[in-house]
């Protein structure tokens, strides 16, 4: 099946060549989507051999694998895998997501992070953020180990479907109501995640609350 | 009653103002039509501060009448600002569209 990775990347010029360059070997093409970076990002991921689309300005992590979506299904994609392009998803993780699909045990796929513990996590994230999260989120009826993960894949036909609007960090939150509402099949896989910064704080956390009451009220 | 004058002179100094401006074209039309009415609409208040007090008591509200047109201006001016950032998530919606469009548009001529 023919399967894309799709890259977000913004300023990641410290890791896009590595990670392109571990992706491609697994998958039939790569896609990098910069959004409005000023450094190295564009050359160094077209060196390394992904096929690149560039946001004019920085629109978001959203907006960027939306893009990358739209094209990979333009270009034939069955299987679309989300990938960053800040080096802290491993490559090495991307046949587990392959196979489900391959199988057809899901339509979606989440990568996790707890279910080998294999990621070494700062503490306040793991112990406070990630507890809210999954909170926050069983609210709507959605119980995953790691609702907030942004290592996804999908279903040709899955993706199509999923018509996601946010376009920064509440994506994530988004996708995943858009596939539950949808009754899309979500399996999950474990993955490893090496941090090289702390990512997501507190305060974005409750940006992706305002951002996505804000949308609702909006529609 | 001092205070109401002060007022008074407080709002025929901005009506001189904005007379000026608009003399002088430093504002358009339709600003200057929102700020004369806005400053005549302030000006009916302050005149009228006894009557309004007068519908304030007599509607159940404790307290006088300026403070009541003090949590209505407090409101508006919620409301407004949450008006503002809906129209604000649908423009930052539009400029993504655009540059989203823009990218698929260019990435497939280079692509073919």
């Amino acid at each position: 099946m023919k399967t894309i990775c799709v890259i977000a990347a913004y300023n990641d010029a410290q890791y896009i060549g590595r990670v392109v360059n571990d992706a491609k070997k697994l998958v039939d093409e790569v896609i990098v989507v910069n959004d409005g970076s000023s450094d190295e990002t564009v050359r160094l991921a077209r060196e390394a051999g992904a096929l690149v689309a560039t946001l004019a300005i920085n629109r978001g992590q959203g907006s960027a694998l939306r893009l990358g979506t739209r094209l990979a299904l333009d270009r034939g994609a069955e299987i679309i895998i989300h990938f960053d392009g800040d080096g802290q998803f491993q490559a090495k993780d991307l046949p587990k997501f392959i196979q489900v699909l391959e199988a057809g045990q899901a339509e979606m796929v989440l990568g996790s992070r707890f279910i080998d513990h294999s990621t070494m996590m700062p503490a306040t994230k793991k112990y406070l953020l990630m507890p809210l999260a999954r909170f926050f989120n069983s609210l709507f009826g959605i119980q995953l180990t790691d609702p907030q993960s942004g290592f996804r894949a999908f279903s040709r036909a899955s993706a199509a479907k999923l018509n996601w609007q946010q376009d920064r960090m509440a994506h994530c939150t988004e996708i995943l109501h858009l596939a539950h509402s949808a009754g899309l099949v979500i399996v999950e896989v474990p993955i490893t995640v090496i941090y090289h910064q702390y990512g997501q704080k507190l305060s974005g956390g409750l940006k992706i609350i305002s951002d996505t009451l804000l949308a609702k009220l909006n529609k | 009653m001092l205070q109401s004058s002060i007022a008074l002179v407080i709002i025929i100094l901005f009506i001189f103002r904005l007379a000026w401006q608009n003399y002088h074209r430093q504002v358009t039309r339709a600003e200057y039509s929102f700020w004369l009415s806005f400053w005549f609409v302030s000006a009916m208040l302050v005149l009228f501060i006894k009557d309004i007090d007068r519908l304030v008591a007599a509607l159940g509200f404790s307290g006088s009448g300026i403070q009541i047109l003090l949590y209505l201006a407090v409101a508006l001016l919620f409301s407004q600002i949450f008006r503002l950032r809906l129209k604000m998530e649908l423009m930052e919606r539009n400029i993504t569209k655009l540059t989203e469009d823009k990218a698929a548009i260019e990435f497939k001529k280079s692509n073919k």
